[in-house]
């Protein structure tokens, strides 16, 4: 079963959530119930077999519990290499494992085709693990408990397509409890989420999809140009619909998983559109892979000039992040093709600076940000594979 | 000198903001003071100041959201 795509889905949704609206449930039992119906639902989310090659089916659900059984692994042992002060390879090392399950799902089938493994969600769920790797290099875990790594790791509501919390922002949720009021305020924003999430994904997505993107079949210019319009505006409520969902769920069980779009298209430069759009994504490479990287770099005096290291810190996070949605030229396209973005408004920015040519009053702003939406539409439509 | 007078010194020098010490409230990112890029310069130029070490994520942009709040950061490593 799908999550959130089905009113099926939202039937069975009932019975995990309800539970949470009798008060005393909700502050004595909630850690407890969070356990058991992200149990409950991760086996209606994962029952339906896949054929890993034809004739042979598998449960996802076995999957899952290997996978859990493999990073948990991973994080302890590295947790007690870390406290004997081993440094650096275990580290790699670490990172390499962590990412294993998700690149045999994902290049597997290239190799081998015909067969497949994997379950939705693998990708977001690395993400995850991912996090509490970085957190014991830096020495900011100690201890791991295994109910809550576990409860980080495949919280319910977001496993399938994040929004990807953190692990330190998911612990303080974890472990605090929620007066009554508290809660009361968490339903209230829950309601406020889970319609628009209807609104967005179930009315704006349908229509945009029914009405507009599926009749563009021609290949002329003006039907592709008409086609990046029409598929924005679907990846936009479609996605940010199914956010919407996961964030207002999450919040039934007082755990506060952040937002994962701001309004996107009313982002006046490339750098503010990532913070508005997907952003638990692009927070996550930011923190993890551009800042750390152009750190590094700093720390070791790799390049003389400082811009080097962030244009490289780019390249690095856009091209990891296209890699990331798949082995396909066009997402790698689309990385590449937004690095040169972010590269280039950092040069635009700096030269600007001096010369002053761009200014600040309503036109240039107005430009600004239809340039922006256009440069972000094209990028949508190199991301869909319809050019090539 | 104190740990908060050498963190503004350093803060106001690397956003090219003078006046930045009396203005402990700035939400520096929201502004676009700092960016991701003035942070590592700012984490480097803090451990190379005070000896210590500032891992990646040990940065957090809410908890480093203001001049005061990095000032207070700082002050619970090294003291004041």
């Amino acid at each position: 079963m799908t999550p959130y795509a089905t009113f099926g889905y939202f039937g069975v949704l009932l019975y995990a959530v309800v539970p949470l609206l009798v008060p005393r449930v909700n502050t004595r039992w909630s850690r407890l119930w969070l356990l058991g119906a992200t149990g409950l639902m991760l086996l209606v989310q994962y029952w339906n077999p896949i054929e890993l090659r034809p004739g042979v089916a598998v449960q996802p659900l076995w999957l899952v519990i290997v996978y859990g059984a493999f990073q948990w692994a991973i994080a302890q042992g590295f947790l007690i290499l870390r406290r004997r002060q081993i440094t650096r390879w275990p580290f790699y090392g670490a990172v390499g494992l962590s990412l294993l399950p998700l690149a045999v799902a994902k290049y597997l089938p290239l190799l081998a085709p015909e067969s497949a493994i994997g379950f939705l969600g693998i990708s977001y769920v690395t993400f995850r693990s991912l996090d509490v790797i970085f957190l014991i290099q830096d020495r900011l875990i100690q201890t791991l408990p295994t109910a809550q790594f576990l409860a980080y790791l495949f919280f319910f509501p977001t496993v399938s397509s994040g929004p990807i919390d953190r692990y330190r922002r998911f612990e303080q949720d974890w472990q605090r409890e929620r007066t009554g009021a508290e809660v009361w305020a968490d339903v209230d924003r829950a309601i406020h989420h889970i319609f628009t999430g209807f609104l967005y994904k179930f009315i704006l997505a349908y229509l945009v999809q029914r009405y507009w993107l599926a009749p563009l079949t021609g290949r002329g210019l003006l039907d592709t140009v008409t086609y990046m319009y029409a598929y924005s505006a679907y990846l936009f409520f479609d996605f940010a619909g199914y956010s919407a969902f996961a964030v207002g769920v999450s919040l039934l069980f007082g755990v506060h998983t952040p937002d994962n779009f701001n309004r996107p298209f009313l982002a006046r430069d490339i750098r503010e559109f990532w913070n508005r759009w997907h952003i638990s994504l692009s927070t996550w490479f930011r923190d993890h892979v551009y800042l750390r990287f152009v750190l590094t770099a700093t720390r070791r005096r790799w390049f003389k000039d400082r811009y080097t290291a962030s244009t490289l810190g780019f390249l690095l996070l856009f091209g990891l992040m296209g890699l990331w949605h798949g082995p396909h030229l066009n997402y790698l396209l689309y990385g590449l093709y937004h690095a040169g973005l972010m590269i280039g408004y950092d040069r635009f920015t700096r030269w600007n600076k001096e010369h002053g040519v761009w200014g600040t009053s309503w036109p240039w702003q107005g430009a600004a940000l239809l340039l922006t939406f256009h440069a972000v539409c094209f990028g949508f439509l190199l991301f869909s594979g319809r050019l090539f | 000198m104190s740990t908060q007078h050498e963190v503004l010194g350093l803060l106001a020098q690397l956003t090219e903001v003078p006046d930045l010490p009396q203005r402990l409230d700035l939400p520096l990112y929201e502004t676009q003071v700092l960016d991701s890029l003035k942070t590592v310069e700012l984490i480097v130029s803090l451990e190379e100041k005070f000896g210590i070490e500032i891992s990646p994520a040990e940065f957090d942009r809410e908890a480093w959201a203001t001049p005061r709040l990095i000032v207070a950061n700082m002050e619970s490593r090294v003291g004041r």
